[in-house]
């Protein structure tokens, strides 16, 4: 067995770090949140953050919590997918395809929004749930397996759930558009 | 910057480093013991952070009229951190990383182009082969096969549909061009099916070709039959042998002089494929017949379907050829009743001719 620093595999993949800090700036701006500080990326844990006022909008504080967990899967998906066929099923050895494909998996595993964010979010959706909150209701399960797999990130959750991304997506494209 | 006194330990303090608790100001250094009396009592301590209207809440600038900055939400700003903290801005670096990255995700779905050609082509094959539409499932598979012929998928999905199709030409072909014919995993549910297959076919062929040499060497006609059959009946998949099988029973039937079923035989191949040679095959057997019984009718009908043979369109110069050598020798059928084999007849009369020559 080794051990591999976790700062060694965000330095690697730091494009996903920048991509998630970058949708949390996006969704704060969105809503009109004051942003009080913002760090893209650093040697060290936290790679990335963004200080922003708390929201009673509820909506708000679902989109910056969540939001760069939408956009950072979208875009694992859309990379793998360009990537995914010469990697995986024509293995065709193609430089190309395979930084893209890195690029792809970067981003996917930073996709995991963090604790606070979640904690936040965990705090105010039950009540929210009860008056029949779509968002409350939707954030309820996706926080709570979110939360799992954030404890997770110990066993690499988080690669797992990039490269999970970057394969099942690609092929639920393909088979969708064959179909 | 604006001073106050702690409640509690009646020091002076920076307002913005001191918290509220029921109207009361408390320093950072007693909000703690103020908590746990609260807690100790049963009530819950809930402290504010004050506010000093007259420093930045972001930068710590003091406002040098001594007045409160505008408040932006709950908190004052200055003129520099007021605009900043509500529009935070994208770094220029980010926006063209950003730009960067949506030209590059262009260029990897443009420069993916003939993947995703290949791959849903291969996706295709792969649909139709679990339909068991082979021969339609084949052209898809080649074509991804010709982008990615170190696809195991693609290869061996070829291959599968290439050999239930009796194509060996091609599964030959796409497992060649594949790493030599190695895959990443021998024990795989595929390749073991494909491999089974494969076996098979080239069992097939073995025998087909032997078949093919006794058929050549004469007077082994009904051994050659026998093994044509096995080797049809290994790899029924090959509609080629299958429908070849009939040709080597004509040759068996010949050998062994059973003229009736010689004359059934060429019957049914010419009503399945009605061309000059199988033609001329129904006279051979006619001309056996009337060679036999001496039968003027056998005669005619041997007559009837030379000329016939001769006068149909030949598909190609081997079809050329062959009449050019079948049809003499069932002339000499009709005209001196003696059946003889090619053999026997290229002996007698041809091998002189190429001596003249």
């Amino acid at each position: 067995m080794f051990f591999i620093p976790g700062i060694v595999i965000t330095v690697l993949t730091f494009p996903g770090v920048i991509v998630h800090e970058a949708g949390h700036l996006f969704f704060c701006r969105l809503f009109g949140l004051q942003v009080y500080n913002v760090c893209f990326f650093q040697f060290k844990n936290p790679a990335g953050y963004v200080v922003h006022e708390n929201s009673d909008n509820f909506t708000a504080q679902f989109f910056v919590s969540m939001g760069p967990f939408i956009s950072n899967t979208v875009l694992c998906v859309l990379f793998c997918t360009a990537a995914f066929l010469p990697v995986w099923e024509l293995k065709i050895a193609d430089p190309l395809a395979y930084f893209f494909y890195w690029l792809g998996i970067s981003i996917g595993m930073h996709a995991f929004p963090s604790t606070t964010d979640l904690k936040h979010l965990w705090e105010r959706a039950p009540a929210l749930a009860k008056k029949g909150n779509l968002l409350a209701i939707l954030s309820l399960p996706l926080a709570g397996i979110l939360v799992v797999l954030n404890y997770g990130r110990i066993v690499w959750a988080d690669l797992g759930y990039g490269i999970l991304v970057g394969v099942l997506g690609p092929i639920a494209i393909f088979k969708a558009l064959v179909r | 910057m604006r001073q106050v006194s702690c409640s509690r330990c009646k020091a002076s303090f920076p307002l913005r480093s001191t918290l509220s608790l029921n109207e009361q100001t408390y320093c950072e250094n007693c909000a703690p013991t103020i908590a746990r009396e609260s807690k100790e009592t049963g009530q819950a301590a809930v402290f504010t952070r004050n506010i000093d209207g007259s420093l930045c809440a972001l930068c710590g600038t003091e406002n040098p009229s001594g007045s409160d900055f505008a408040f932006r939400k709950k908190l004052p700003f200055c003129e520099k951190c007021g605009p900043l903290v509500e529009r935070w801005p994208y770094p220029v670096w980010l926006k063209l990383s950003l730009a960067g990255l949506v030209l590059l995700l262009a260029a990897s779905l443009l420069h993916g182009r003939r993947y995703f050609h290949a791959g849903s082509e291969m996706y295709r094959g792969e649909g139709l082969v679990k339909q068991a539409k082979y021969a339609e499932a084949v052209p898809h598979l080649t074509e991804a096969v010709r982008i990615a012929p170190g696809s195991d998928k693609a290869v061996l999905l070829l291959a599968k549909a290439a050999l239930k199709t009796g194509d060996v030409q091609t599964a030959a072909k796409a497992l060649q061009g594949h790493e030599e014919g190695r895959f990443e995993n021998g024990q795989d549910e595929d390749f073991l099916e494909m491999k089974a297959l494969w076996d098979r076919a080239t069992t097939a062929a073995k025998k087909a070709n032997e078949a093919g040499k006794l058929a050549l060497e004469g007077a082994k006609d009904v051994e050659a039959a026998k093994l044509f059959r096995e080797a049809a009946a290994e790899y029924p998949e090959s509609k080629e042998m299958t429908a070849a099988v009939p040709y080597f029973d004509e040759g068996a039937a010949f050998e062994q002089k059973d003229y009736d079923r010689f004359l059934a035989l060429a019957q049914e191949v010419f009503a399945k494929k009605p061309n000059a040679t199988n033609a001329a095959t129904i006279a051979s057997a006619w001309a056996c017949k009337y060679a036999v019984s001496g039968n003027a009718h056998f005669k005619n009908e041997a007559e009837q379907f030379l000329l016939k043979a001769q006068q149909m369109p030949q598909s190609d110069t081997e079809e050329t050829k062959q009449m050019e050598e079948y049809v003499p020798r069932i002339r000499h059928r009709i005209d001196s009743r003696q059946i003889i084999t090619k053999q026997e007849y290229d002996k007698r009369f041809r091998s002189a001719e190429k001596g003249k020559k």
